[in-house]
């Protein structure tokens, strides 16, 4: 459970995308909407561990984050992932790229491989696994960042824009992987089939604030 | 065969100086790229103001602190190829503190999130970082090599230009210009033209690869 209490996030310069955000996320998936320049996309990052609140304290699991000594930060972060609506491929074939998380975390390289390849086989995607990373198209590049997150397990995944660059067919993957996903989601979007399909709760933002929380109901009159 | 073992020598050295450069450059230019403090600021300054700083004032500091009587004289290395090597890694540590602060700029940018959403320590990171932008870091080494070799204020300040010692290609084309030997010096001339010229291929060939 990630704790935002009073959360303020000043970008340099003195942009400020958050204003006084408090929210608890819960089990289940958040879809947070608003217009471009919302906050959304800041809000994603901050829950996720990446960006360090400029006000304000974020706690997971009761823990509070920021003020932990860094291996224990790291050890927290490791349970939340979050998937950038541009996603960045590290140099590499597509299984490397998946297998990556898992070096990181201290699984053996060929183990590590071997995890993506069969990831990737289970998903009948076994064709992308030594495919350059530098060649895949944006839609291709958004599944292999999801596969590259799922495969680590995470107890939460944020995804911001996740299906911006898809087509029908990729889109089709992408959201059943969503939907087979069972710990802690939270999508910021602005595609509302997709929020309809798979939100248990909407939350609604407007110039770096929660403006509503107020259930799933809210997509009807959208 | 003299203008042989010259190109090795004047290799060898350029390419030292700025492998050297870089150990110290590297760090410092990782730790610049990630912070935004006002101290940040004046070194990155400092080193951007002295990228074009006379390759003879650079001679004339380092002949100081290695001389008998500087602070450093006691290490005896004035006229050998590690005072060129040296003085040459000084010269060009300002134009590779500035390449690699804007490489690591750009790919921490870049790589840096991704890097610790997926579980990365900051060392992880940092590795991370360093080998995604491998080529540009080559490129960066290419350019200060460049500059390196084709210098001269420092090669004949403290190296003296010693004949199958400290003679590079600089010093020598100097040396047969003061003798009047204007073809000899045009025939160095053309090999330092040549080392420069396609360094600058294999920079630009890079270059193109990662663009």
């Amino acid at each position: 459970m990630i704790a935002l209490r009073n959360v303020y996030f000043d970008y340099p310069g003195g942009i400020t995308a958050l204003s006084d955000v408090s929210y608890t996320i819960m089990e289940g998936a958040t879809v947070v909407v608003g217009p471009n320049g919302s906050g959304k996309t800041t809000l994603l990052k901050v829950a996720g561990l990446l960006y360090k609140p400029s006000r304000g304290s974020i706690s997971v699991d009761g823990v509070e984050f920021w003020t932990q000594p860094s291996d224990v930060r790291v050890r927290i972060r490791r349970n939340i992932v979050y998937v950038h609506d541009n996603p960045v491929m590290v140099t590499g074939s597509v299984a490397e790229n998946i297998a990556y998380g898992l070096i990181l975390r201290g699984v053996g390289r060929s183990e590590a491989l071997e995890e993506a390849y069969r990831f990737l086989a289970d998903l009948k995607l076994e064709w992308l696994a030594s495919r350059s990373s530098k060649n895949l198209s944006s839609g291709e590049a958004q599944l292999v960042s999801l596969i590259r997150a799922l495969i680590l397990k995470p107890k939460c995944l944020l995804l911001d824009e996740p299906t911006s660059n898809l087509d029908p067919d990729r889109r089709r993957i992408f959201v059943k992987l969503i939907e087979d996903y069972d710990g802690v989601l939270v999508v910021a979007t602005n595609d509302y089939s997709l929020a309809s399909r798979i939100a248990d709760r909407i939350v609604v933002m407007k110039g770096g604030r929660i403006v509503s929380t107020d259930g799933v109901e809210l997509l009807a009159d959208m | 065969m003299e203008v042989i073992d010259i190109s090795i020598r004047t290799i060898a050295i350029s390419s030292i100086a700025s492998l050297l450069a870089s150990t110290w450059s590297i760090p410092l230019s990782y730790a610049l790229s990630g912070s935004k403090g006002r101290y940040a600021i004046v070194v990155r300054e400092f080193f951007n103001a002295t990228i074009g700083i006379p390759t003879v004032l650079i001679g004339l500091m380092v002949y100081l602190a290695f001389s008998r009587s500087g602070p450093l004289g006691y290490l005896n290395i004035l006229y050998t190829p590690q005072a060129v090597i040296l003085g040459q890694s000084i010269l060009v540590t300002p134009l590779l503190v500035v390449l690699f602060t804007d490489i690591f700029r750009e790919y921490r940018s870049r790589y840096w999130e991704l890097a610790l959403t997926l579980g990365a320590t900051e060392r992880q990171a940092a590795l991370m970082i360093v080998r995604e932008a491998g080529f540009d870091m080559i490129t960066a080494y290419l350019l200060s090599f460049a500059r390196a070799v084709g210098e001269l204020g420092v090669a004949l300040l403290v190296g003296g230009n010693i004949k199958g010692y400290t003679r590079v290609l600089s010093t020598a084309i100097a040396l047969e210009i003061e003798r009047g030997r204007f073809e000899d010096a045009f025939t160095l001339g053309l090999i330092l033209l040549l080392i420069v010229v396609l360094t600058n291929i294999v920079v630009r060939v890079l270059w193109r690869r990662i663009r």
